[in-house]
């Protein structure tokens, strides 16, 4: 039903269609492109594009087109990492705190205001100062500054079920905490779990990107669209196609996966006021 | 009245043990960057190692942690908000100097989201599933899904460097001596853009959500029954109604805001507030950073009340409690 | 990376600026205003209290000294009647081990706040360096025992032992009107210092511009020529160019050699390069990583020197400056690549690939189906350091990686932002801890050579036992080195210094310990109409800012 209710959301679909694109160019990167991501040339520095190099190459006369493509890799398996950690965090903080509320609930909720008064990027440019830019390591300070949207999404599920009456009922049963936790209360979250997730590897995407381009992200030579971008910076006025691939690429993924949440946030949650809000082809 | 004022007197209060955690934290954090704010100086070949151990007790860097923690405390508390190990100068003061500036630029970046966020909003809701409708929400998807630091390069390629319509960066025109408008505008064009499009997508997605949701309610059907013209319904009725989230929204939005400008004054060389803390940042100089921190914390949760007050104030179905 | 105090001093007339005189037809033209774009910001711009470039950038305009430093390391008088020399009698050693030094001042000459300057300003300057903590450096300044003012236009400096590098100290002079302040760094004196230079600084909007109007009170006469510089603040060196193009500014700070070829073609604009100081090169840790590292433990693989050689022969340095730096830099000897004790004929071996691969054939080192060579089970792998986000860097471990790859030695990259890789503690700074392979860095050496000498000794690297000092990353040590640099600081001899320099020099380079990659410049750039900047070795651009005018 959600998937029917899903599929009529036509820019939705043509979006899945979109990443999936990206997604497997990205994955099949080495068999697409006749180049190596990091291998430099000195002799073919700035080309504009053309057949050989359809997207140029860059001050290094490395193949922009393939680095996209590798830097897809990066940047996509780095939005969904960040959702997985920050979706295990918060499901995990917001189940302990809807269901055994008092205490609990009231010190991590504290930590989660504390969390969002943060200032979110200054936080993020001490971290990655702090931790370098290596890939896990932006994986986990990203994970670590998203998770309390997530956290109070379930938190409120919880609040709103957790003395239903099969809830209840199980507990009469004398079902354990876990499994009313996951059997029975979980199931009702996750619809907005699955529309915040989803936002969310475009928020981690853009993040890593906002870093990479201050130069605290996933350091050279790996590329991602982010660096790619920072060297575009001041490669601009005399290549101009380095700044407009890489961003490209971003704001293609990005697009796509805000308008698959909103297509999901349809098919899942029909009563949500932003229903059908794009439904044009 | 009373009761708000209680109300906003226990949330103040209940900051405060916020703020100290944040400070701690962000203390915490600096202290452990490796590093730290001589580093400058080792590749300094006037520099002796000597002369390294001295500043290091001048500016009391080989203190443990919680005293230099409790010593900066103590006279934030008294006032005090340090020098800067940088430039020595006070940090209070390098904030005010550019504490204005940003506010200029998100002062102009909310002006101008609302002005243009507001009729469109307005209209997308009037016309339900039009074309029009279609193409505003399909633009705000584009608009949301932009990298501000992409747009920020492009605009600057296109409107700078080829056009040469607009200056490239900074707040005035080398060697003005007195503000001139016009000037001031120019300079405020791509930053602005750069900012408020993603806001102006923002607050479309928003109040027209909302629009729609009180079109369709009761009071409004009553009102247009009364005999009222359709437009005076929706603006003064529907309008109304539908821009209480918008507020809150927009006191929400504020240190978002706030922190993309960092990007956005990195990118156009605006003298405010983001500049002066990435320069802080790679300077290691942690009086400053701690300073913006506090001040960035603080607008948060001020934020924060200023939203939940407001909302509660503009609909009076939430009580206080 | 390379931040060394500022020398503020700015020469006096007598200093000849040809870039001024250089014009034909019209001659200078009086007035106007300049703007000069940096991208980075002064913190403050009293001497001594900042270690920033770009601070002396400004500062020089204002501040000056007893002496400054010719290109070629020599030094011409300032503030000073003549340059004090052992030859000329201004230089007496004394019985005890300790010398006199006799400077006698320019009279009638005034700070800009009309206040005449006198030899109680030279005793007041080093006074307040003495006692106030937060200046840089005390080095040089703590070796004088006391200062006699004879005369208001004479002083003599009483150091307690000899002390080579005199004349590098003294180079920014503060006004005794000073001494009312008891926070000199926080006062507005640090912002708008008092000065004698040909400018003074009526404005500084943080994070905006700094204005310097011309200097009422400048002793020499018709100087400056422009009425104001504008320093304008902007983000990037990106920023600037695109500045600079547009007409926004005239001139702007330190370029990259990579943006040369942006700027060079355009008949409206001139590119000002200057042999620097600075050396960039990869270090070879001669020790077997550890943190921290023995000394007495060899490197696996560096500690052999045919593979020590062999890189050197596999790293294309002509090709590197040709593609990376456009022509803008001189493949490098030495760290000491300018002024008096820079040695001469210490070339390292040129590129050459296939003597690489022979050297490795014949010390042992064969190459395994992966192509990587092993020798007696250790195979050749290595990784590079530098500080993440040098493009020019980063695009040389590139070509290195790729080099290396051919004569079978595998390379991989571990970049640290440059505050941890250059932190230079113990605690962090992978160098002091000798936790590293191979590491990329630029050093810039002072006027003095001997501090960068020091890094070349035994005693120089860094251990537990010695609390991390001195700054011997390659674990370099040869008792003759260590012999000759002790002899060069033991005297004020300079030939004798030079010489001694020179033989420990060649030691280093016969281990080849280091692969000097090349000798940067600095780089500035101007509208064509701006006359008169000519570059420095050892100052910044702006040193001769009063010669400076705008054509027409």
């Amino acid at each position: 039903m959600a998937f029917d209710r899903f599929r009529q959301h036509r820019v939705a679909v043509a979006s899945v269609w979109v990443l999936a694109f990206l997604a497997v160019t990205a994955a099949a990167a080495p068999l697409l492109s006749p180049y190596d991501p990091e291998r430099t040339n000195l002799l073919l520095i700035f080309e504009a594009p053309s057949w050989s190099h359809p997207m140029g190459t860059d001050s290094l006369g490395r193949d922009l087109a393939t680095r996209i493509l590798f830097g897809g890799r990066v940047s996509l398996a780095l939005g969904i990492l960040v959702v997985s950690l920050a979706l295990t965090i918060g499901v995990s903080v917001g189940a302990v705190a809807g269901y055994y509320g008092r205490a609990a609930d009231a010190v991590l909720m504290r930590i989660v205001d504390m969390m969002y008064s943060f200032p979110r990027l200054f936080l993020l440019i001490l971290f990655a100062v702090l931790f370098g830019g290596k890939l896990i390591t932006v994986v986990v300070v990203l994970g670590i500054l998203s998770w309390m949207t997530t956290a109070r999404l379930v938190r409120a599920t919880f609040l709103s079920v957790k003395h239903r009456e099969y809830v209840e009922a199980a507990r009469a049963l004398g079902a354990r905490d876990r499994e009313i936790v996951i059997r029975h209360i979980l199931p009702n979250s996750v619809a907005p779990i699955i529309v915040a997730g989803t936002l969310g590897v475009a928020g981690a995407i853009l993040a890593e990107s906002t870093l990479s381009f201050l130069g605290l992200g996933v350091q050279p030579p790996t590329p991602t669209w982010g660096n790619m971008l920072k060297d575009a910076q001041s490669d601009m006025s005399v290549a101009p196609w380095t700044a407009v691939f890489p961003g490209f690429a971003i704001f293609l993924a990005i697009v796509s996966i805000n308008f698959i949440g909103d297509g999901l946030r349809d098919a899942l949650d029909p009563r949500h006021p932003t229903k059908r809000s794009v439904d044009h082809g | 009245m009373h009761r708000v004022t209680s109300y906003v007197l226990r949330r103040l209060v209940g900051a405060v043990p916020l703020l100290l955690g944040i400070s701690v934290i962000s203390f915490a954090i600096l202290k452990a960057v490796p590093g730290g704010p001589l580093a400058a100086y080792e590749a300094n070949p006037n520099i002796t190692p000597e002369d390294i151990v001295r500043l290091e007790r001048a500016f009391g860097l080989d203190q443990p942690f919680h005293v230099q923690y409790l010593t900066w405390f103590g006279r934030l508390l008294g006032g005090d908000w340090g020098h800067s190990y940088a430039s020595s100068q006070p940090v209070l003061a390098m904030i005010g100097e550019r504490l204005p500036n940003t506010l200029t630029l998100m002062g102009t970046v909310y002006v101008v989201t609302l002005l243009i966020a507001i009729p469109i909003g307005v209209a997308t809701a009037t016309r339900q599933y039009s074309r029009f409708d279609h193409l505003v929400t399909g633009g705000t998807f584009l608009a949301y899904s932009m990298p501000p630091f992409w747009l920020g390069l492009l605009l600057i390629i296109l409107f700078g460097l080829q056009l040469r319509w607009l200056p490239l960066g900074g707040m005035t025109v080398p060697g003005a001596t007195s503000f001139d408008l016009v000037d001031r505008l120019r300079h405020l064009v791509l930053p602005v853009t750069t900012l408020a499009l993603f806001g102006t997508a923002h607050y479309v997605r928003y109040l027209r959500a909302s629009m729609l949701e009180t079109i369709g309610q009761d009071y409004l059907r009553t009102a247009r029954a009364k005999g009222l013209g359709e437009r005076i319904v929706i603006l003064r009725h529907a309008l109304r109604n539908a821009s209480i989230p918008l507020v809150t929204v927009a006191a929400l939005d504020l240190p978002e805001l706030f922190v993309g400008a960092l990007v956005t004054e990195q990118i156009f060389g605006w003298p405010g507030m983001g500049r002066l803390f990435w320069d802080a940042a790679t300077r290691a100089d942690y009086p400053v950073l701690m300073g913006i921190l506090v001040v960035s914390a603080t607008l948060v949760v001020l934020a924060n009340l200023a939203a939940d007050v407001l909302y509660a104030y503009l609909d009076p179905r939430i009580r206080f409690a | 990376m390379a931040m060394f105090i500022f020398c503020a001093c700015a020469p006096t007339a007598t200093h000849t600026a040809p870039g001024g005189a250089a014009i034909a037809n019209s001659g200078p033209v009086r007035g106007g205003t300049l703007v000069f774009s940096l991208w980075q910001e002064p913190a403050g711009l009293l001497p001594n209290f900042a270690s920033q470039t770009v601070a002396g950038i400004v500062a020089s305009l204002v501040v000056e000294g007893l002496t400054g430093t010719n290109s070629d390391g020599s030094y011409y008088p300032v503030l000073a009647t003549q340059v004090p020399t052992l030859a000329n009698g201004g230089v007496r050693l004394l019985a005890g081990g300790g010398m006199d030094v006799s400077y006698e001042l320019i009279p009638n000459v005034r700070w800009s706040d009309g206040s005449a300057f006198t030899s109680a300003d030279v005793k007041f300057t080093w006074e307040t360096y003495l006692k106030d903590p937060k200046v840089i450096t005390k080095d040089g300044y703590s070796a004088i025992e006391q200062i006699d003012t004879p005369t208001p236009t004479s002083v003599v400096l009483h150091y307690k032992q000899i002390y080579g590098p005199y004349l590098t100290r003294f180079t920014g002079l503060l006004p005794k009107s000073l001494e009312k302040e008891a926070d000199l760094s926080r006062s507005e004196y640090n912002r708008k210092p008092i000065g004698t230079g040909p400018f003074r600084i009526t404005e500084f909007v943080a994070g905006d511009h700094i204005t310097a109007e011309r200097n009422p009170t400048y002793r020499v006469p018709d100087r400056p020529y422009l009425d104001r510089i504008i320093f304008r603040s902007v983000p990037s060196r990106e920023a600037a160019i695109a500045q600079l193009k547009a007409g926004e500014v005239d001139g702007m700070w330190n370029l990259l050699e990579a943006q040369v070829p942006e700027i060079a073609p355009d008949p409206k604009l001139r590119v000002i390069a200057t042999a620097g100081a600075t050396v960039e090169r990869i270090e070879l840790n001669l020790a077997k990583p550890a943190d921290p590292a023995d000394p007495a433990v060899r490197h696996p693989v560096l500690g052999d020197r045919a593979v020590r050689r062999a890189l050197n022969l596999a790293t294309p340095k002509q090709q590197i400056i040709d593609k990376l730096l456009f022509g803008k830099a001189q493949i490098g000897t030495s760290p000491v690549s300018q002024g008096w004790a820079s040695p001469k004929g210490l070339a390292q071996e040129p590129y050459d690939p296939n003597l690489a691969n022979k050297v490795l054939d014949e010390a042992g080192w064969v190459k395994g189906a992966d192509g990587v060579r092993a020798k007696g089970g250790v195979r050749a792998a290595l990784t590079i350091m530098t500080t993440s986000g040098d493009k020019v860097r980063e695009q040389t471990e590139q070509v290195l990686i790729d080099e290396w790859k051919r004569v079978g030695i595998e390379l991989s990259i571990r970049n640290l932002p440059s505050d941890v890789l250059l932190s230079g503690t113990f605690a962090n700074d992978p160098r002091k801890r000798g936790n590293f392979d191979l590491v990329m860095y630029a050093s810039t050496p002072g006027i003095d050579p001997q501090t960068t000498m020091l890094r070349y000794t035994t005693a120089g690297i860094p251990t537990t036992a010695n609390g991390g000092a001195g700054q011997n990353f390659t674990r370099f040590a040869n008792a003759e080195a260590d012999a000759a640099i002790a002899g060069a600081s033991a005297t004020v001899d300079q030939p004798k210094r030079a010489e001694l320099y020179a033989r420990a020099l060649k030691l280093l380079n016969d281990e080849i310990a280091i692969i000097w990659l090349y000798d940067r410049q600095t780089i500035d750039a101007f509208r064509a109409t701006v006359r008169g900047p000519t570059g420095s070795v050892w100052l910044g651009i702006t040193f001769n800012a009063q010669d400076w005018w705008i054509g027409r």
